[in-house]
């Protein structure tokens, strides 16, 4: 009896123990997030585009995928861009990770480097390196020559001026090198006696995540620079160091600052220039309506005339390596990135124009670029730069350094750190990958 | 003797009753089975597995790319060039003293005001409103009063004194932050402080007042005594809070900044997790954060019963 009771309370433990970590683990494995019934085959599409009329625009071009493919179906699942990465990371560590993936070419690297992106067939490969913008290529491309997918939403950087701010200050062009962006952003500043910024000369942060990098890479371009090397190494050299002391110049003489956002303030004539991604351009007419009349675009000038620069920043739409539908999934994305309308442009293109946004595919660029600019002259600097800007480092570090180096311009720029010593500091803790 | 002793030992089973004690311990791990298996998968499955993770290098995505690395995560976060020891551990401790000081001293004065109110329901209703309204809406609502056009620096510009980058100024931003974690805590301090007070037996007061005892003299000589279980209690578990909030700091911040001024050890590890795939970077730093965190804890228990609270 005895033994035969110890036995029971054994298997009830071991059952108890075997069906706990069960449970645990089954939380971490299983297949993708696709589903296949009949040969149909239900593909899920993870992507930032959860708010109008970026929702329903994509929603547009997959409903029409669907009514034309009874047996691929794609199915959207919507997050805020802020929380994409962590539910990238939460769903696919679960075995849910989704058949189509929408990414930050930035986490490009990371994702690839952890063995989520699928690699794209040899012909969309040849189709992105050949047809599309080559800083927008070089956004989705490890330094390995890996194509993370087709590159969609495409930012390049310039210098957004109040024109009437700069001709209340006696200037009546935007500044053509940094001896004449210091000079304009210094006379424009403007400050009430409790100290409060009226104007603010030049604004070097935007939006969004690690605010002073975009700025500064854009001035790091326009320099010559460079970055990351292609393997994630830190690619800083004097020039970098010239960006930082021309910052730290325009933080001491009170020219810029970190405390205004750029975003709410230069709509209501508080800020005379600021180094802004493209995007900007629809959010700032959606804000200062008939205002818009005063903004003017420039390129973003060098230290000497003549010289510019700008960032070039992309998404991308890959495959997930683990789906079990990949080639319904790479058909899908062909589809969406080269099916052309009656116009001759592209779904993801037309999408992505409709926003405000610059379409990457060049032959899209050409036929919507030039329409796009002859209704509104401030997009010519935006749509010229893509030929010229440095694309956005994707190493597998990218994002960690690009932390490393808001944290150091924040030092420079908010307790007026000595840029020798921040420089040094940034190159060593970006080499501790 | 020996027989009988040895026939009462083989007889005893059959006593009446005398399984009773075995059937009902098994009944009583079958009423504890389900809470033990919750805390099995969701604490030490993963406690388990931090550790695990913490000796290890994963960048997060596929279980099966777990590399060990020995305690290489912890000699790099320990390291003197690592931000992890300055400023993130040094502006955790700040965060949690900044926010645990006021916060228990506060919570002390107005529980000894509600105490001397009419309506005290309505009063504590209203101290614990922060600690019902979500931690977003609060941080927005600071933030919003911290601007440099805000109702703060209003205020201050209305009697002449410059504005206060209070989130843009590194020296600003952390105790800024912190204010406003104390003020939110308060509450639910409040609460357990009051229940303390009135569990303070009646009549020790009254014979203290018969004896001439002013309310000062009674708030040091009695009130404050008989309150250290429950201020004991608030300490620990506000420090605890203190050391482990990050989402107050996200909210009012965004990024730990400026220039990581309000950088603490549970938004690293969220960032190193998270945004950065060093999912061992982060276990590691989990582990030092609790280490930290028991230390810290023990050392309040130790010297609340030093004071005599445990008798």
């Amino acid at each position: 009896m005895r033994p035969a009771l110890f036995g029971r309370s054994r298997t009830a433990r071991l059952t108890l123990v075997a069906s706990t970590v069960a449970l645990a683990l089954s939380a971490c494995g299983g297949g993708g997030g696709s589903a296949s019934d009949n040969g149909k085959v239900t593909l899920t599409f993870l992507s930032h585009y959860g708010d109008e009329p970026l929702k329903s625009g994509i929603s547009k071009l997959i409903d029409e995928w669907n009514a034309a493919h009874p047996d691929i179906q794609v199915k959207q699942q919507a997050v805020s861009f802020d929380d994409l990465l962590t539910t990238l990371n939460v769903r696919q560590t679960g075995g849910q990770g989704a058949d189509i993936l929408s990414s930050y070419a930035l986490w490009g690297g990371q994702l690839a480097a952890n063995g989520v992106l699928d690699q794209p067939p040899a012909d969309v490969a040849k189709d992105i390196a050949e047809n599309y913008s080559p800083a927008a290529a070089a956004a989705v491309t490890s330094g390995t020559g890996q194509v993370f997918g087709y590159p969609t939403e495409f930012n390049t950087y310039v210098l957004f001026y109040n024109k009437k701010l700069l001709a209340d200050a006696g200037y009546d062009t935007p500044p053509s090198d940094w001896a004449q962006l210091k000079e304009i952003a210094e006379k424009t500043t403007k400050k009430d006696s409790s100290g409060n910024y009226q104007v603010e000369g030049l604004s070097l942060i935007q939006g969004g995540d690690n605010q002073t990098a975009h700025p500064f890479f854009s001035l790091l371009n326009s320099a010559g620079g460079t970055f990351l090397g292609a393997g994630g190494d830190s690619a800083l050299d004097d020039t970098a160091k010239s960006v930082m002391q021309l910052e730290a110049d325009l933080a001491k003489s009170g020219a810029t600052t970190t405390s205004i956002s750029p975003t709410k303030t230069f709509p209501s004539n508080g800020v005379a220039m600021a180094i802004q991604a493209s995007w900007w351009i629809g959010s700032l007419k959606e804000s200062m309506k008939d205002g818009y009349a005063n903004v003017g675009t420039a390129p973003v000038p060098g230290p000497n005339a003549g010289e510019k620069g700008s960032l070039a920043y992309a998404f991308f739409t890959g495959v997930n390596a683990k789906s079990k539908h990949r080639q319904q999934a790479w058909e899908f994305l062909t589809w969406l990135n080269s099916n052309k309308n009656k116009e001759g442009v592209t779904g993801m293109g037309d999408f992505l124009a409709t926003n405000g946004l610059i379409p990457p595919r060049k032959a899209d660029a050409a036929i919507l670029g030039a329409k796009l600019q002859a209704t509104d002259p401030n997009l010519k600097p935006i749509y010229e730069a893509a030929g010229y800007a440095m694309a956005e480092s994707n190493a597998a570090n990218g994002y960690k350094a690009k932390t490393s180096l808001h944290n150091a311009l924040n030092r420079i720029l908010v307790n007026q750190a000595p840029v020798d010593q921040t420089f040094n500091d940034l190159i060593a803790e970006i080499s501790r990958k | 003797m020996t027989e009988t002793y040895a026939g009462a030992t083989r007889g005893a089973p059959t006593r009446p009753g005398a399984g009773r004690p075995r059937r009902q311990g098994r009944a009583g791990y079958l009423f504890l089975a389900p809470s033990l298996l919750f805390f099995t998968v969701f604490l030490i499955l993963p406690s388990l597995f931090a550790i695990f993770l913490s000796l290890s290098q994963w960048g997060g995505y596929d279980l099966t790319q777990i590399t060990f690395i020995g305690v290489r995560n912890y000699g790099d976060i320990l390291n003197f060039d690592s931000t992890f020891l300055s400023p993130i551990l040094v502006n955790t401790l700040l965060f949690a003293a900044l926010s645990v000081i006021p916060a228990v001293a506060g919570s002390l004065l107005v529980a000894q005001c509600i105490e001397r109110l009419r309506f005290q329901g309505f009063w504590r209703f209203l101290y614990f409103l922060p600690v019902v309204a979500t931690v977003v809406a609060i941080g927005n609502v600071w933030k919003m009063m911290y601007q440099p056009s805000g109702l703060i620096n209003g205020i201050l510009n209305m009697l002449h004194i410059n504005s206060i980058g209070f989130l843009s100024d590194p020296t600003a931003a952390l105790p800024s932050v912190a204010v406003v974690q104390a003020w939110a805590s308060i509450g639910s301090a409040v609460l357990i402080l009051t229940a303390g007070i009135k569990a303070i037996d009646r009549t020790v007061y009254e014979a203290a007042e018969i004896d001439g005892a002013n309310s000062w003299n009674t708030f040091w000589g009695i009130t404050l005594p008989l309150l250290r279980p429950s201020l004991l209690f608030v300490f620990i578990t506000q420090c605890i809070a203190g050391m482990q909030s990050f989402a107050l700091i996200i909210v009012m911040t965004k990024d730990g900044g400026p220039a990581n001024a309000t950088n603490v050890a549970a938004f690293e590890m969220y960032q190193q997790a998270f945004r950065f795939g060093a999912w061992g970077t982060a276990s590691a730093m989990a582990m030092v954060l609790f280490v930290i965190i028991f230390v810290a804890t023990l050392i309040q228990l130790w010297i609340g019963r030093r004071a005599g609270e445990d008798d």
